[in-house]
């Protein structure tokens, strides 16, 4: 087997909706490996999200198969370990503050300890909300939450990032920091980043820029 | 601390500024419905022990009935005492008088003592509100209040009193009634007892009703914790063949059988109050799980598993029903603790705390509550709200994360 963090094979997606067969992904191939930063790109509808959300074990595929290390175990206890996600809307918990939405990765896997807390605290201070660790999501703004959001996917010490349009509901300037954030942390702590993105700058600055069309890579 | 307990726990009491609205009228809905269920069983109770109190108190736990009357009763009380469980034991005899003061007549039922025994049976000098009990002699006689207060009697007036045997004994054209002292005033609280009752001597009871050294029953208090069915068994073995021992749950049995049919009833109709708060919680938690469609989504891509998420949103309704329930106990017992205050205070807007303590009996309004009762109402309470947790937390964990993080 490869050594490739994250490998599919012939992935293929259909939805029903209503009488209508949307082909969406038609046998995409994809292989990944450690420290490789990939773009994702296409048109809206293209299948980018559905693409994501398979390689993330969120949603199961009509055809192909998908290693994450070599395995193919993507259930959920692996998932909470081996990858963090980062969505185009936040997705942070409104009753809990900044810190304890990053800590939430973390309880998720086991009660968390003074390890974890002072994780917690190192990761949004590098995301620079040390300041703000015990404000509420909603005393946040966009480019903040999303801040936590990424601090969150790293909480675990992931292998592999998954970006979901991580810009998408913000300004081109905190758009620009936040993928200069993602880009910098998976370089420092050797993680794989996967990128969905509009943003043809932003996909330039990746090792690697993929084009989905027509439900495939071409 | 599991992430679902955390979680639960901080969706139902968030910290900062923000108002758990949700929590609160969940919380004040079942606490509301375990009130009512305290409030209203307990003053039921009350009145079943307010009568048990009220007969012990003033007869003691089992009496001794015969057909007519009881003969050679000094052996007979000296056997019963021998029986174990019982602490005392006191004859009595009993009957219909006419008095008169200043011409106005008065029918009271009469109850003559053995000054030497009652009081190993009922502490009557508690109840004196005037006068006092060491002056009954056996020209003399103490007053039930509402008696004294009808007839117009002072303490230390006479009065006339006469017995049907007076009518029995044709002979004699004239009819010379009985002159007694009034000394003294009783009050047991209780408006039956109240209303029109004489107590007088045993001897000059005997002397009225012309029982010559017979009584008309016995009076027997039982040693505390003992049970009055088993000890009244018990007596029967020892009693005279025409004599019968009744508990005074026996005396009281229709009574008591109503008022237990009544008190289950309510039980079963004021779960409904519950019931309904728990399909508030129910409905309340749904709408969460509705907003929080997509965290949901989210915690399942964080590895979340889906029981996990059902049991943080079952423990929500849990936790509702924890905190609902410990409030309904604090707010039921509070006020079954100042009933009597809440009672007064309506009853000085709409008047009729004479009426009302006509009504039922008692001048105050009674409360016992059943340590059976507290479980039965708490267990229910719980059973619900979690129940009510039950069904939205299955719709959570329905939920496929993909859809869920689709959802608007
Ligand atoms: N659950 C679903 N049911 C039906 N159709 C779906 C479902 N999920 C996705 N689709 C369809 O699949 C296609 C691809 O959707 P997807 O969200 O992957 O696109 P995308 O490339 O992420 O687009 P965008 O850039 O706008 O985010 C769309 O036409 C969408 O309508
Ligand atoms: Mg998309």
């Amino acid at each position: 087997m490869s050594d490739a963090i994250i490998s599919a094979r012939g992935l293929t997606k259909t939805f029903l909706s209503g009488d209508r067969r949307i082909e969406v992904l038609r046998g995409v191939d994809l292989e990944v490996g450690a420290g490789e930063t990939v773009a994702i790109r296409g048109e809206s509808g293209s299948g980018k999200s559905t693409l994501l959300n398979l390689l993330a074990g969120l949603d199961t595929p009509d055809a192909g198969t998908l290693t994450w290390a070599g395995s193919a175990d993507t259930g959920a206890k692996r998932r909470a370990t081996y990858l963090g996600i980062v969505f185009q809307s936040f997705y942070l918990i409104p009753e809990l503050d900044a810190l304890q939405n990053v800590l939430m990765a973390a309880r998720i896997l086991k009660g968390p300890g003074a390890t974890e807390l002072a994780r917690a605290k190192e990761l949004l201070a590098r995301v620079g909300l040390a300041e703000r660790a015990r404000h509420l999501p909603a005393q946040l703004s966009g480019g903040e939450r999303q801040r936590v959001a990424v601090a969150r996917a790293l909480m675990n010490a992931p292998r592999l990032i998954l970006a979901d349009e991580p810009t998408g509901n913000l300004d081109e300037q905190t758009g620009g920091a936040i993928i200069e954030l993602l880009l910098g942390l998976s370089a420092e702590t050797q993680t794989t980043l996967v990128l969905v993105t509009h943003n043809a700058a932003h996909a330039a600055n990746c090792s690697r820029q993929l084009m989905l069309h027509a439900g495939r890579f071409g | 601390m599991p992430w679902y307990f955390y979680l639960a726990l901080k969706q139902l009491f968030p910290t900062g500024r923000r108002f758990p609205f949700f929590t609160v009228i969940s919380v004040v809905s079942v606490a509301l419905g375990v009130a009512l269920l305290i409030v209203v069983l307990g003053v039921m109770g009350g009145f079943a022990h307010q009568i048990r109190q009220t007969i012990i108190q003033t007869e003691g736990e089992i009496q001794i009935k015969a057909r007519g009357s009881i003969g050679n009763y000094h052996d007979v009380v000296r056997r019963i005492e021998a029986v174990p469980g019982v602490a005392g034991a006191s004859p009595y005899a009993s009957g219909m008088l006419m008095v008169v003061y200043q011409n106005k007549p008065s029918f009271p039922l009469m109850r003559g003592l053995d000054m030497a025994s009652i009081g190993h049976v009922v502490s009557l000098e508690k109840f004196v509100t005037a006068g006092s009990l060491d002056a009954l002699d056996d020209d003399a006689v103490i007053l039930s209040e509402g008696l004294a207060d009808s007839l117009g009697v002072p303490i230390g007036a006479n009065i006339e009193v006469y017995t049907p045997l007076m009518l029995a004994r044709r002979d004699s054209e004239v009819i010379l009634p009985h002159t007694v002292k009034v000394v003294g005033v009783l009050r047991f609280g209780h408006q039956e007892l109240d209303k029109s009752t004489i107590y007088c001597t045993l001897r000059l009871a005997q002397e009225l009703y012309g029982l010559v050294g017979d009584v008309h029953g016995i009076n027997v208090r039982i040693q505390p914790g003992m049970k009055e069915d088993e000890v009244a068994e018990r007596i029967n073995t020892v009693l005279p063949p025409d004599a019968r021992a009744f508990s005074w749950m026996d005396s009281f049995a229709d009574f008591l059988t109503v008022l237990k049919l009544e008190k289950n009833m309510m039980t079963f109709v004021l779960l409904f109050v519950v019931l309904v708060a728990a399909f508030l919680t129910m409905s309340l938690l749904l709408v969460l799980v509705l907003k929080k469609t997509r965290e949901i989504g989210l915690l399942g891509a964080l590895g979340a598993s889906r029981r996990q998420i059902a049991l943080c949103f079952c423990l929500q309704g849990v936790g509702v029903g924890v905190v609902g329930t410990a409030a309904g106990l604090g707010l039921g017992l509070t006020v079954l603790h100042i009933r009597n205050d809440i009672v007064r205070a309506i009853t000085r807007v709409t008047g009729g705390q004479e009426l009302l303590a006509r009504f039922y009996q008692f001048s105050e309004l009674p409360e016992h509550i059943e340590v059976r009762d507290l479980v039965v109402i708490v267990t229910a309470a719980l059973l619900l709200s979690t129940l009510a947790g039950i069904i939205p937390a299955v719709i959570a964990a329905r939920l496929k994360p993909v859809e869920a993080l689709r959802s608007e």
